[in-house]
């Protein structure tokens, strides 16, 4: 077990496609790192780079202190899950599992043992018999991470493991990754562009986007403190609300002017980010999370007046989409990112926020039912709203 | 919903069995032949014969003409298994470096065994013969070796290139990171792996030695070591007249054929529709 430091790391492909730029990660001894971001952002590359598979462009990577650059794979001591198992169909599970044991000259004996004790941390110990092709998607997942482990690796490489499972399968093979990973302590990089995976397994995430870290750091701060518009738009479901706001003072008070509404922002919102000031006077971008909006408001909530355009009975919860009159945010980053949550959500998004009117979605109490078409007033909690940059799309602190 | 069986299906399926009529009459004809007495064989070379007469094939077997049967038999075997078998330890691995080793040098060698496969083989007879008569390989099993693996190299590594291609490169990178080197993984990854194809190109180059008479007989004519075809055809100046004899040997040249294509029918099909499946 061992830390792995990635230095500059960057990656050149021979066309001259730069997949990961100056990639800087700390990746501590028993850590669980996700990598998360929208298609084509790099996360396999940089996987590769970490695993041997692909040769290192710029940059040191380091396992253990010792810098591995030019270490062969198959030395490096690291264990590799592929997205389709990448299972020797010929060979048997028990043959699969032992095979990594079979080049590291373990003994027979040994090898059966081992085998036998990965199969049943695994709970596959009645199949070693079968061959891949005779297994369903979730046990081969388990033969393939029987083939990871058997090794007893300095550090685990996962590269969207679970994409190829249906749902429930996921859900269930999410919290069995966690437990065997925790339960083992081995390092470990696991890349998915699923924010929901990365928020329930990683201990830290890193977000990337176009082969450039957006921002790294454990699930609670990913989500409560984003470092930018596309790290806040990326993580969540149902997505962070954005609308475009006028910054400006009024005696000693900060006012958000938000279409025609006002929102008087508490002295101690400028005293945590004094960089508001910079923006006083102009125009900026406020996030705000589904359940910070609130309905009936609370009573020492600001207040912000919206119509009701439908809602969706979760269950536990109820989601309230609403319109307000406001200016929309279409920063690249935002549609990016709503991309990745479904191919359609950018349309919605633009036809939700046309003009003068942003959507806005609320988490609320499923008891209460508003009717569509009325208006609503939605409790606002000024302290947990988040301020981005118009131009650079950078949180504001 | 309409019967699924119209006019139209059943048409096809006329057409189809008479198709497969028209492929099974040689053959018919091969077996009927050699079962039937001489007498038979010119009053009325079509029927059914009215008694077998299976002591043609042990009649054939025993026939005393360029060392026989058996020792043609063994010829056979031994060409076409190592031949067969030289060709897919070199095709499969000359195209597993092409395939894997995208570059000049693997381009060129690709485009060298695809013309390998286009000039005819009659054209490069004469220099090759005078080639192997001064290299002592005239007549001899080693250089008939040589010879088929060089004819057919080209295409066995022009068919393991396409396959190759095809398969995923996880498993190898697999075999990479739990640490085998180059053998293990070509030995006990990728070879298995290539397994359809190996049985086309087995079926292939084995049915194209086997059944060749123009190659043996230049190259093997007069040395005793004769493979079927060359026996076989010296058999008809031999009985002139018992045709139905000669069609007994050819049965018996087909039967280790046959037997052969019953075992690896299952993977030639999966060699030709390509693909592997995890
Ligand atoms: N062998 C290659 N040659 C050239 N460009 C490549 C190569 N492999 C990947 N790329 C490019 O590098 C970028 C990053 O690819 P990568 O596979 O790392 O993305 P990813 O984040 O894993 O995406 P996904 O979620 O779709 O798997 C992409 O733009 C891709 O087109
Ligand atoms: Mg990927």
């Amino acid at each position: 077990m061992a830390s792995i430091h990635l230095k500059n790391v960057g990656k050149r492909y021979p066309d001259g496609n730069r997949a990961v730029i100056d990639l800087n990660l700390d990746i501590a001894d028993g850590d669980f790192m996700v990598l998360v971001g929208p298609s084509g952002c790099g996360k396999t590359t940089a996987l590769r780079m970490v695993a041997g598979l692909e040769e290192i462009s710029e940059g040191e990577i380091h396992l253990g202190g010792e810098l591995i650059n030019d270490v062969e794979p198959g030395k490096r001591d690291i264990a590799m899950v592929f997205q389709n198992y990448a299972l020797y169909p010929h060979m048997s599970v028990f043959e699969n599992i032992a095979f990594p044991l079979l080049s590291q000259g373990v003994p027979r004996a040994e090898r059966r043992d081992r085998v036998e004790r990965t199969a049943a941390v695994l709970g596959i110990s009645d199949m070693l018999d079968r061959k891949p092709r005779t297994l369903s998607g979730g046990q081969r997942q388990r033969v393939a991470m029987g083939r990871a482990i058997v090794r007893e690796p300095q550090a685990f490489l996962m590269d969207e493991p679970l994409s190829n499972l249906d749902a429930k399968l996921r859900v269930q093979m999410r919290s069995e990754i966690s437990r065997i990973q925790a339960e083992l302590g081995i390092t470990t990089i696991y890349v998915t562009h699923d924010q929901v995976e990365a928020m329930t397994m990683g201990t830290r995430i890193a977000v990337m986007r176009k082969g450039v870290l957006q921002q790294e750091g454990s699930p609670e701060v990913i989500y409560g403190q984003p470092a930018n518009l596309f790290v806040a738009a990326f993580i969540g479901s149902p997505g962070m609300n954005f609308v475009t706001a006028e910054l400006s003072r009024r005696g000693d008070d900060l006012v958000l002017g938000i279409g025609p509404q006002e929102l008087v922002l508490p002295p101690k919102t400028l005293a945590q980010r004094p960089a508001l000031l910079e923006h006083e006077s102009g125009s900026i971008v406020i996030g705000i999370r589904p359940e910070h909006l609130s309905l009936p408001p609370t009573d020492n909530s600001a207040k912000l007046k919206a119509t009701v355009e439908r809602s969706e009975m979760l269950g536990a919860e109820r989601l309230l989409h609403v319109s307000i009159s406001a200016k929309p945010v279409s920063a690249d980053e935002i549609m990016e990112a709503a991309e990745e949550v479904s191919a359609a959500a950018p349309a919605m998004l633009q036809d939700g926020s046309k003009g003068d009117e942003v959507a806005l979605i609320a988490r609320i109490d499923p008891s209460i039912v508003p009717q569509p078409g009325s208006t609503v007033e939605l409790g606002v909690g000024l302290d947990r709203l988040h301020f981005f940059d118009l131009e650079s799309g950078r949180a504001v602190l | 919903m309409r019967d699924r069986y119209s006019r139209k299906t059943l048409i096809w399926e006329v057409l189809l069995l008479l198709l497969a009529i028209a492929f099974c009459l040689p053959l018919y004809l091969l077996v009927s032949i050699s079962l039937k007495p001489p007498q038979e064989l010119f009053t009325s070379p079509l029927t059914f014969p009215t008694d077998l007469h299976f002591e043609n094939f042990s009649r054939a077997w025993q026939a005393r003409n360029s060392g026989g049967m058996a020792s043609a038999m063994i010829s056979s075997v031994i060409i076409t298994v190592g031949s067969v078998a030289t060709l897919i330890v070199i095709g499969s691995l000359s195209a597993y470096a092409i395939a894997r080793r995208p570059g000049k040098l693997s381009a060129t060698l690709y485009t060298l065994f695809v013309i390998g496969i286009i000039v005819p083989f009659q054209l490069t007879v004469l220099p090759l013969f005078v080639l192997f008569r001064s290299l002592g390989l005239i007549g001899t099993y080693l250089g008939m070796i040589i010879l088929w693996v060089g004819i057919l190299t080209p295409l066995t590594v022009f068919l393991y290139t396409g396959f190759v291609r095809t398969i995923p490169r996880d498993y190898e990178e697999a075999a990479r990171m739990d640490g085998a080197g180059l053998v293990r993984t070509y030995v006990q990854v990728v070879f298995p792996l290539l397994r359809p194809i190996t049985g086309t190109v087995a079926i292939l180059t084995g049915l194209f030695i086997w059944n060749d008479f123009f190659a043996s007989l230049i190259f093997l004519g007069g040395s005793g070591r004769e493979t079927l075809p060359v026996a076989i055809y010296s058999f008809v100046g031999e009985y002139l007249t018992q045709w139905n004899l000669v069609f007994a040997a050819v049965v018996i040249a087909l039967a280790p054929l046959l037997v052969f294509f019953l075992i690896a029918q299952k993977q030639m099909i999966r060699g030709f529709s390509g693909g592997i499946r995890g």
